[in-house]
């Protein structure tokens, strides 16, 4: 299993991967990776140009300060960590993709452009990455409504071949994804957290065997959660999908009220919000702010899930994106 | 890479070579192509010379001259750390800093660390485990300045399926080397390894791999098969023929048992000899012996296969193997030792009885058997996480063979392990599937070593051409020094009553049943795992190994052919007994453990030997039930399950000092359990006694 010079050098540059944790310096945030990945494409240089170059040359060639230049250089030079960390991940079954690759998942690239994450890791059926299907999200805090709606959606998913995208958290997603994985579905579950332990829960495990699920992060595999991996992470479940289904949301705080306004402003994808009589304050804030309603109980058979949410979704027409090349 | 030219490169070389083997030295023929092949061309080259060569001074010069030139550290891969000693030294002469992280020198790790962080280390040795470690992987590694300089995989033979030699653990470094850029240069060495090895290696690290061969032939070396049925003859024949050799040597024996045995023997008889294996738990100083026998304070070694590859003495005159090797290359790797700066030295293969049985059993049990895997990944898939105990306690396998799966197990990705509090392994998403192709290729591979070492052994012509042909060396002449060129050899003849005295020998030697003092885990889950003190048995004896030469096979066919022990066996007992071991306080009363599969084999050899030691024999346990034969359950775990409770005792025992008598013991759990009860109800101090000990312990280096 080799990897291409330029996913290599996307690895060393934006990944903590072999990178000590107390290293002088440290991996490019997207906010430094993309004007670099710009400069390169404007003089016809391509990633993994740049392993094996000294810093001088990094820095005439790309016209920019030393201290820039020796940056770069020094975390280009632990290719060969790299090259054993990588071996070790494989041994237990994770690996890497970066916007380098051309098996990336294109939804991230036209939808997200230059904030598509540079590295993922994942176990599993990547193929799954931005096939038809519906994302579904909501807060930890559910009532007997949001369980069954969850269960539902994830079950309708199942049977009508649709991917059950979702964030891999307790409640919500948990429901929803081993509803769509019983009813022999397929599910993408984003992590914000924690994917080396993930893959070591048994049903995780045979469901990835069957190659019915994919379970991918952007963060390290062995990162432990935050808030702000949590958070960070909301955007990329939308974009995989082509509906998002919000069961729950607290109103004007928490990662799934951030998640879907974001999802409103930007318009990637439709939003249902679940709309019943006791729901949370939130999910009337976000019908409000134009989210459509999604009834419970659902009013039709449930193979009839996705022909409901495209009709309902033709008041809306989501924006088409350029996709980015690297 | 600098300006300097090739020349003034190799001048350096040659003035660091002075400075680390002296001034008058120079390359040997081959040497400086290595080194530039890495240093310089940058390349991957796998070296193939004979042990003496030089293949370290190879890595060493390289690493120092690229360190001069601005390169990152160099790893050198390693299974024989603990026989660098000496190279570490040497390689400190020219100013290298070598540094070794494993398990033993814990201490010294946060200062290994800081030097790492400060580029202040040269070469990094490690093992090939290590490279499962997560600390080390995380922590550790990255450290290397993040650039690797050269990456050096030793004895890089166990890289191939087709050596003998195969080791799991250097199929991960194959796949890490498949990852490096391809920039780093890669260097391999080995001193055994025929084209079919050859080509596997370069198969597996990439055609680009360049082939530095050097001729094997030793010419100091006089080789010699001697064909000697029992051990008591070849004991006889070591003490009559070692006065002969006037420097130090090396005799190889097979198991550790068979090693002890010998070395006991010629102490006895006189001579400077010291045991060298790998069992005895660790109480074996190994290092201080290989120095001992480095400053001939000791003159003979009598070793298993743990005095290993790197071991390097220069004045050996004598390779002598007590029994036949399994492959012409661990044949030759072992003889090799000898002759490397003597002019005049000897290989002499005495071959027995025991050869193949021992050889079989060895390849019988290299691999676990597709079921033991299956069994594994089946429990394993069930969990998050399982320790070693926890899979023993499910699977019905010994510990060895558990061991030996979960390392190929995991070397295959299908199962990974975390050091959380203790060590768990887990099942990963990976696909598996038993690779019986691969695991029956390596075993016919085996048995047709195994049938090429028993060729040479009956080999009429020139002993070194044949050993030189079965390793593809390029140019394998006739020696004009071994036996069947010269015609003359040592005599394989030896005095009568030092045959009968070998054989009294080993009759006499003593075998120990150790008590067990801990039930295995998960046995009594709601009970401490220690048995009291008070509830142990004493130290037992057994007269001999089962199957073994002397009283072993007399068992054996008593056993499963007579159903009936011998008075022969009796009178031995006895003899071994009053006379040998004399416990204290002797016994008051003999007991014997019950079978329902041969009522009557024990009982009455322990009623005529309590008849010979003259005190009363009273049968007090009886079997409640059918179980397994103890033999057919492999772990202790499921042992120890099989006996409790199928054992029971007479409520009324005599009291006083008993002697505990079964034919033969295998995991000790029945003698355990047995005495338990005994003690538990009134008993003095309980003495296990047994014909014999199951071999299948310890037998391997």
């Amino acid at each position: 299993m080799t990897i291409s010079p330029d996913s290599q050098a996307i690895l060393l540059l934006c990944s903590h991967i072999g990178l000590l944790s107390n290293s002088e310096y440290s991996s490019l945030t997207l906010k430094e990776w993309n004007p670099l990945a710009r400069k390169l494409q404007s003089i016809s240089m391509r990633p993994g140009d740049l392993l094996g170059l000294t810093s001088e040359e990094i820095q005439n060639q790309l016209e920019i300060n030393l201290e820039e230049a020796e940056r770069y250089y020094h975390l280009l030079q632990r290719s060969g960590s790299l090259a054993i960390e990588l071996e070790r991940l494989a041994s237990l079954g994770i690996h890497v993709l970066t916007r380098a690759d051309q098996e990336y998942p294109t939804r991230y690239r036209q939808r997200l452009k230059e904030s598509a994450p540079a590295v993922l890791f994942y176990a599993g059926e990547k193929a799954l990455l931005g096939q038809p299907g519906i994302a579904v999200v909501g807060s930890r805090h559910l009532d007997e409504a949001g369980k069954a709606c969850a269960e539902f959606v994830g079950n309708s998913c199942g049977l009508s071949g649709l991917v059950l995208y979702s964030g891999g958290a307790k409640g919500v997603d948990t429901i929803s994804m081993k509803a769509a994985l019983t009813s022999r579905g397929t599910a993408v579950g984003i992590l914000a957290d924690s994917l080396e332990k993930s893959i070591r829960n048994p049903e995780n495990r045979a469901a990835i065997g069957r190659g019915d699920l994919c379970l991918v992060t952007p963060y390290s595999p062995s990162a432990p959660f935050s808030v702000g991996t949590a958070m960070g992470r909301n955007k990329l479940i939308y974009t995989l999908a082509d509906y998002a289904i919000v069961v729950a949301s607290d109103a004007e705080k928490g990662g799934t009220w951030a998640g879907a306004t974001e999802t409103l402003r930007a318009k990637w994808i439709p939003i249902f919000v679940l709309d019943h009589p006791n729901m949370p304050e939130g999910n009337k804030l976000l019908i409000q702010k134009g989210a459509l309603p999604f009834p419970h109980p659902f009013p039709e058979h449930h193979l009839k899930l996705k022909i409901w949410l495209e009709e309902q979704s033709a008041k809306i027409k989501p924006d088409p994106r350029q996709p980015s090349l690297f | 890479m600098t300006i300097a030219s090739s020349q003034t490169i190799k001048d350096r070389a040659l003035n660091l070579l002075h400075q680390m083997i002296g001034e008058d030295k120079d390359f040997r023929p081959g040497q400086w192509e290595a080194i530039e092949a890495v240093a310089i061309k940058k390349q991957r080259a796998l070296v193939v010379q004979r042990t003496g060569w030089g293949k370290s001074l190879v890595y060493f010069l390289a690493t120092k001259l690229l360190r001069e030139h601005g390169s990152g550290p160099t790893i050198l891969i390693s299974p024989l750390l603990s026989l660098m000693r000496n190279q570490i030294e040497m390689a400190g002469r020219i100013g290298i800093r070598a540094f070794t992280i494993n398990s033993a020198n814990k201490e010294e790790w946060a200062a290994i660390e800081e030097a790492l962080a400060k580029d202040e280390c040269d070469l990094m040795l490690i093992s090939p485990e290590r490279l499962n470690n997560d600390h080390f992987l995380k922590e550790v590694l990255p450290q290397i300045s993040g650039r690797i300089g050269l990456f050096v995989v030793d004895e890089a033979h166990c890289i191939s399926d087709w050596g003998h030699d195969f080791r799991p653990d250097y199929r991960r470094i194959v796949r890490i080397v498949q990852m490096l850029p391809k920039g780093i240069p890669v260097l391999g060495t080995t001193a055994t390894a025929n084209d079919r090895v050859v080509k596997d290696v370069q198969a597996q690290l990439g055609p680009e791999l360049t082939v530095h061969r050097g001729p094997l032939a030793r010419e100091s070396l006089r080789l010699q098969n001697i064909r000697l049925s029992n051990q008591s003859e070849r004991l006889a024949w070591l003490v009559e023929n070692l006065p002969k050799f006037k420097g130090s040597g090396i005799i190889y024996c097979l198991t550790v048992a068979d090693t002890e045995r010998v070395t006991g023997w010629l102490k006895q008889k006189g001579f400077s000899a010291e045991a060298y294996h790998a069992g005895d738990d660790g109480n074996m100083d190994r290092p201080a012996l290989e120095q001992a026998f480095l400053n001939n304070e000791i003159k003979i070694l009598v070793a298993t296969v743990a005095l290993g590859m790197g071991f390097d003495k220069p004045d050996i005159d004598f390779v002598i193997h007590f029994q036949r090797p399994g492959s012409v290359v661990a044949y030759y790797q072992q003889v090799g030792r000898a002759g490397r700066a003597v002019e005049k030295s000897y290989g002499v293969l005495l071959s027995g009885a025991e050869d193949d049985e021992i050889q079989n059993y060895f390849i019988e049990s290299a691999f676990p058997s597709t079921q033991v895997f299956l069994d594994i990944l089946q429990e394993l898939e069930k969990s998050e996480g399982l320790s070693l105990y926890e899979i023993l306690a499910r699977v019905n396998t010994s510990k060895s063979m558990a061991e030996k799966a979960l390392k190929l197990l995991e070397v295959d990705g299908a199962v990974g392990q975390t050091f959380d509090k203790k060590v768990l392994y887990f099942r990963t998403p990976n696909p598996w599937v038993p690779e019986t192709d691969r695991i029956n290729r390596v075993l016919d591979l085996r048995r047709s070593e195994l049938a090429q070492m028993q060729a040479y052994v009956d080999h009429p012509d020139c002993l070194m051409k044949f050993l030189l042909e079965a390793l593809d060396d390029p140019n394998p002449v006739p020696c004009g020094r071994c036996v069947n060129c010269q015609g003359k050899g040592f005599s394989a003849s030896v005095p009568h009553e030092l045959v009968i005295e070998a054989e009294n020998y080993l009759k006499g030697t003593q075998v120990l049943i150790q008590p067990r003092k801990q039930w295995p885990v998960g046995l009594f889950p709601d009970q401490k795992r220690n048995i009291p003190f008070e509830l142990q048995n004493a130290t037992g004896r057994s007269l001999c190994y089962y199957g073994d030469a002397g009283w072993g096979k007399i068992v054996q066919i008593g056993k499963y052919r007579e159903g009936h022990f011998p008075d022969e066996l009796v009178n031995a007992a006895s003899h071994l007994i009053l006379d040998l071991w004399k416990p204290e306080p002797f016994p008051a009363w003999v007991t014997s453990i019950p079978s329902n599969r041969h009522p009557n084999l024990v009982p009455d050899f322990t009623a005529r030997l309590a008849q010979s030691l003259g005190i009363p024999f009273h049968p007090v346990f009886r079997r409640t039930s059918e179980a397994p034969e103890q033999k057919t359950m492999q772990n202790s775990t499921m042992q120890a399950r099989n006996v409790v409770g199928t054992i029971s005792i007479d409520p009324q025992i005599p009291s006083g000092a008993v002697l505990l008598v079964d034919d033969i013991i295998d995991s000790g759990w029945t003698l355990t359990m047995a005495g338990y009860l005994l003690k538990v109800n009134g008993s003095g101090p309980v003495y296990p006694f047994t014909l014999a000990q199951a071999a299948g312990r310890n037998t391997n280096g």
